[in-house]
């Protein structure tokens, strides 16, 4: 904006006028990925400073903020709220428990086999499942993912049903050796850095925009020339690749896992909240969304043991009420109007 | 052949008491467009009304039920009216994560005011069950089947004929023009989410006396309602009873030519199916999806 | 775009700032007068009510040992004290709870609840180098990884159903031919399943294959149906407490009760299982890791029956064999620490490896893979309405009553 108001005043010195804030707009451009190069930097000296049982925690969160991330591209930006996202967690879980299981394969090489077969997956159950709107979509996501769990829990001779699944980690079956506490936290952060940064190249490209506006109104989108149908599936399958690399290697660090924890819906149901906590359609929303709430569940297990759960429901309850569009569109939005009041939110919002 | 029979009929009877589960949350969904997470939770609260009032004043379930009706109604008369109205212009996600917040409260609660403990309520009646040939037709599982058609019938006719009704399915179908009306939204509102708490409620005493729960049993519950509620059509109250019988007959056959586990794998690809197919579900009308029909 | 990044910068600043300075000493306030347990229960989700079972069990051996005076290690008495998380009923929580207690430098550990939590954590247990005595993870499959830091004072899964089968084959007359089994798929109903078959088979009984069924489900009709056609003479459970009162229920309901009754692997015993059922639970036969007509007493407890009268004054409810489990776990770690003079983990962990010792919950002494192969399970049988033990016929209340034999 500075750099057409210099124009109309002094056309003459367009050259010198634009550049300065063409430079600072680079630079403002810039910072954001300064900033999240900085956090990854301070992540890392974390890790020096925590104990074992801090350490998995925090690798916890890491885990979470990628999944947050993940599901933002399809729930977030698109509006496509998948409730059934942990179907790519469990399908990136289980193929790298089974070929390491059945077939000896090295950790790496099944980590990337798993996030292939869940954006796969994606593609496969996208076409049908993204032409429903709003609520079916979300339902027939879920039910994906209750029928994936099912269908794991019924072929024992692959996946060892409701027994569960063991990766061989010590003796002559284990192909690659236990990461162990430091090891995973590093993988997971360098997880969470991929997702993110998956997120923030999402968020500035053209494939974005097109998301955005699939959000807003997909058949102006439509008429626009978005073509939605494969923007869409891209969009779920790009989600469920990551969820998936997640998935996979959360079950090399649990060694033994088992159908309902890794489909477990409360899984996706944290997901959600802590995107739409934080800020849907925002990179920084799910990233701050995920920290604060695991950190504040975490704490409350602690020092509130018999009530956690309760506790924890109502501040749900009440950040949901009172931040409805998420922690940092609030700041931003606070910050640009000046009017911080909660209450105003919730005149807005009410019936 | 015998064996089929018996499936049969006893998934019929399964599939009534879980459309009793499901109505009030497809009512819900289909008038107001909120997914109410905590439907299990005011299963399971109805059955522990139903079952306190059995242990203190020696209540028969049945009528028990209506007892918890009433508790349950008051509850989801206030929640709606003071936490959920307050985010009904919000997007959708957010009255889910709201309940959900709700049924951590629920449960919990339930868990402390009530101990982890499996609980029934006992009767003399409902364990027996009668001959017809060869097929066996337990008794409480009957009178839960006929209580569940009785409601739904009820609720057609209230919601046809009555001016609560009538005011019921006019919000649902467009709350503006309803307002211009004259007719009361929020308290209209309430009323609806008041009367699916109290539907839960009522199911709640049901599944007490048929079977066995205790508050980790809520989350099972919510599930089935998705799943049926979907399957029949939102909003629509014979839909819910279709789903309901359909839910049941499916895991019912499933469970006697495939091994036992693969029960519930079925049914979710029947939604899945269903959905794919026919999103409206298999009784609901396509333009008016979201609206309350009958 | 300027306030995110300014919260995106204080923030990475505040992560690093908060490194420097929290590790240094390892936070253990334990003083050298008590010895610290760390347990990880569940006190909320599925397993909720089990997991208070198993608190009541470590809290009554707290109060019990601090009462006689402390636990005697190397010429002190140590005050016995027990931290209590929640780790949700699931399994990679109770094993990251493992880690904090780690952290916290407390070495030794009472299980959680169920065969899936006690196998995660067994695996921590092995790797940071504590000691768990492990109370309610029965599934043999925990004690065939090479594991050695793991201590089970409970019989194994694979007895639950097998020494129902042998006090059929003992007791029951006429002797029943054919045998159903009914199975939860989870890891350790399924490993009980397969001990019983192999009993049944080695007993002489015909076994049809066994039904399985969700588990958790409270219907079973299914399983049921299909075993109405196929007439067996017994219906043996191997479920928990929901699937195992659906299966007298539903059976009821359906016409499908087999002229020997049933036998259950882990509900019978429960006050729930009587109370939910009625007269319908009459002679279903139970196994049980203790009753209180077990032999042997110990310095804390006395017999099993003072054990009972004890958990029915403190917390007003007959004593279930979940309550007796977990003492008897946190009794092995005081026995142990007692014996090694010491409350280093790897001196405790070569006491209790070579530990021998009478106790209320029976005979306590573990095979090289770390199970608890001394002491048998006992059969209870509902009768009149009560739960009594009827097998081993040395330990026996009552007589066994065969349901089949009245034809």
């Amino acid at each position: 904006m500075g750099a057409s108001s210099a124009e109309i005043r002094t056309p003459a010195r367009t050259e010198t006028a634009t550049a300065r804030p063409r430079a600072r707009a680079r630079w403002r451009r810039l910072l954001p990925w300064a900033a999240g190069v900085l956090v990854l930097l301070a992540c890392f000296g974390l890790q020096t400073q925590l104990y074992t049982g801090q350490e998995r925690t925090v690798t916890t969160i890491f885990m979470f903020v990628a999944l947050a991330q993940a599901w933002n591209i399809i729930g977030g930006f698109a509006g496509y709220a998948s409730f059934g996202q942990v179907v790519f967690f469990g399908i990136g879980g289980y193929s790298t428990a089974v070929v390491m299981y059945h077939l000896q394969l090295n950790f790496w090489l099944a980590l990337v086999l798993s996030g292939l077969l869940a954006a796969a997956f994606g593609a496969l159950i996208g076409l049908p499942l993204l032409r429903l709107k709003g609520h079916y979509f979300a339902i027939a996501t879920l039910g994906v993912a209750e029928g994936m769990r099912e269908v794991v829990n019924n072929v024992p001779g692959l996946t060892g049903g409701g027994a569960g699944i063991s990766i061989p980690t010590v003796g002559p079956r284990a192909s690659t050796p236990y990461l162990g506490n430091d090891g995973f936290y590093i993988l997971f952060l360098l997880l969470a850095a991929l997702a993110v940064l998956v997120g923030g190249l999402v968020s500035r490209s053209k494939f974005g925009l097109a998301l955005r506006a699939i959000n807003q109104d997909e058949d102006a989108a439509g008429s626009m020339g978005v073509n939605t149908t494969r923007v869409k599936v891209a969009a779920f399958t790009l989600s469920g690749f990551l969820v998936g690399l997640v998935g996979a290697s959360y079950a090399f660090q649990q060694v033994t896992i088992f159908p309902e924890r890794l489909f477990d819906v409360d899984i996706t149901v944290l997901m959600v909240m802590m995107v739409v906590i934080g800020g849907s359609g925002t990179v920084l929303g799910p990233l701050l969304g995920a920290v604060g709430l695991q950190y504040v569940s975490e704490y409350l297990r602690q020092h509130y043991t018999d009530l956690h759960t309760f506790i924890l429901g109502a501040i749900i309850i009440a950040a949901v009420v009172l931040v409805p569009q998420g922690v940092v569109t609030y700041a931003r939005e606070a910050t640009r109007t000046r009017d911080f009041s909660l209450l105003g939110n919730v005149r807005r919002y009410r019936l | 052949m015998t064996a089929l029979a018996q499936a049969t009929l006893y998934g019929l009877l399964q599939g009534g008491l879980l459309a009793l589960v499901a109505v009030g949350f497809s009512l819900v969904w289909g008038v107001m467009n909120i997914i109410n997470v905590a439907q299990g939770a005011f299963v399971i609260l109805g059955a522990y009304v139903a079952w306190e009032l059995n242990a203190a004043l020696g209540l028969d379930p049945f009528l028990g039920m209506f007892g918890a009706a009433a508790v349950l109604f008051v509850l989801g008369y206030v929640v709606q009216r003071g936490l959920i109205n307050l985010i009904v212009n919000a997007p959708i996600y957010l009255t889910l994560l709201l309940t959900f917040g709700l049924d951590l409260m629920l449960v919990q609660g339930m868990n402390i005011a009530f101990t982890a403990d499996f609980r029934s309520i006992p009767t003399s009646y409902a364990g027996k069950s009668i001959a017809l040939g060869d097929v066996r037709v337990p008794l409480g599982r009957l009178l839960a089947f006929g209580v569940a058609v009785a409601v739904t019938l009820l609720l057609v006719a209230m919601v046809n004929r009555t001016r609560t009704g009538l005011s019921i399915m006019a919000t649902g179908m467009d709350r503006g023009a309803a307002r211009l009306m004259g007719i009361r939204a929020r308290h209209v509102y309430a009323l609806t989410f008041g009367l699916s708490a109290a539907l839960a409620g009522m199911a709640g005493a049901m599944v007490g006396t048929v079977g066995t729960f205790n508050p980790a049993a809520a989350g099972g519950y919510t599930l089935l309602s998705f799943v049926v509620a979907v399957l029949g059509g939102l909003g629509n109250m014979y839909g819910a009873l279709v789903g309901g019988l359909v839910i049941g007959l499916v895991e019912a056959w499933a469970g006697q030519y495939l091994s036992g586990t693969w029960v519930n794998a079925f049914a979710f690809l029947a939604l899945i199916v269903v959905l794919v197919l026919r999103p409206s579900g298999l009784v609901g009308r396509a333009f008016y999806a979201t609206r309350v029909e009958v | 775009m300027r306030l995110s990044t300014l919260l995106v910068i204080t923030s990475a600043c505040a992560l690093a700032l908060s490194g420097c300075g929290s590790k240094g000493a390892a936070q253990s306030d334990a003083g050298s007068d008590t010895l610290t347990l760390g347990a990880a229960v569940s006190l909320t989700g599925k397993l909720a009510r089990e997991g208070g079972l198993t608190k009541e069990g470590y809290e009554l051996c707290q109060s019990k040992v601090n009462a006689a005076g402390g636990v005697p290690v190397g010429g002190k008495k140590l005050k016995l004290d027990i931290q209590y998380q929640d780790d949700t009923s699931k399994p990679d929580t109770a094993a990251q709870l493992v880690e904090q207690f780690n952290d916290k430098d407390v070495k030794l550990i009472l299980s959680s609840y169920g065969s899936a939590n006690s196998e995660a954590q067994a695996a921590v247990v092995e790797r940071n180098g504590q000691v768990m005595a492990d109370s309610a993870g029965a599934d043999n499959k925990i004690f065939e990884k090479g594991y050695r830091r793991t201590f089970a004072v409970l019989s194994p899964a694979t007895e639950y159903l097998a020494s129902i089968v042998k006090s059929i084959a003992e007791l029951a007359r006429p002797k029943p031919k054919t045998i159903a089994f009914v199975s939860a798929d989870d890891g350790f109903s399924k490993t009980a399943t397969e001990g019983g078959v192999a009993e049944a088979e080695k007993q002489g009984f015909t076994v049809l294959p066994p039904q399985y069924v969700p588990n958790g489900t409270s219907d079973v009709s299914s399983a049921l149906t299909k075993l109405r056609g196929q007439r067996p003479d017994v219906i043996l459970g191997s479920v928990h407490l929901v699937e195992g009162i659906a299966i007298v229920k539903q059976a009821h309901e359906l016409g499908a009760t087999p002229a020997g009754g049933f036998g259950e692997s882990v509900a019978p015993p429960t006050p729930d299982f009587v109370k939910t059922l009625g007269s319908q639970a009459e002679n279903v036969l139970g196994s049980s890791q203790w009753t209180e007509t077990v032999k042997g007493q110990d310095k804390y407890f006395g017999t099993a029956q003072q054990y009972g009268k004890d958990i029915q004054a403190t917390y007003n409810h007959r004593p279930e064999y979940h309550n007796a489990e977990a003492t008897a776990a946190c009794l092995a770690l005081v026995l142990a620490a007692e014996k090694a003079g010491s409350t280093e983990p790897d001196k405790v962990r070569d006491a209790l490896a070579g530990l021998d010792t009478e106790s209320f919950f029976g005979r306590i002494k573990f095979d090289d893979t770390g199970k608890n192969v001394s002491k048998p399970m006992s059969v209870i049988q509902i009768q009149d309405g009560k739960a009594v033990t009827v097998w081993p016929t040395e330990a026996a209340e009552s007589k066994f009553v065969w349901p089949g034999a009245k034809q």
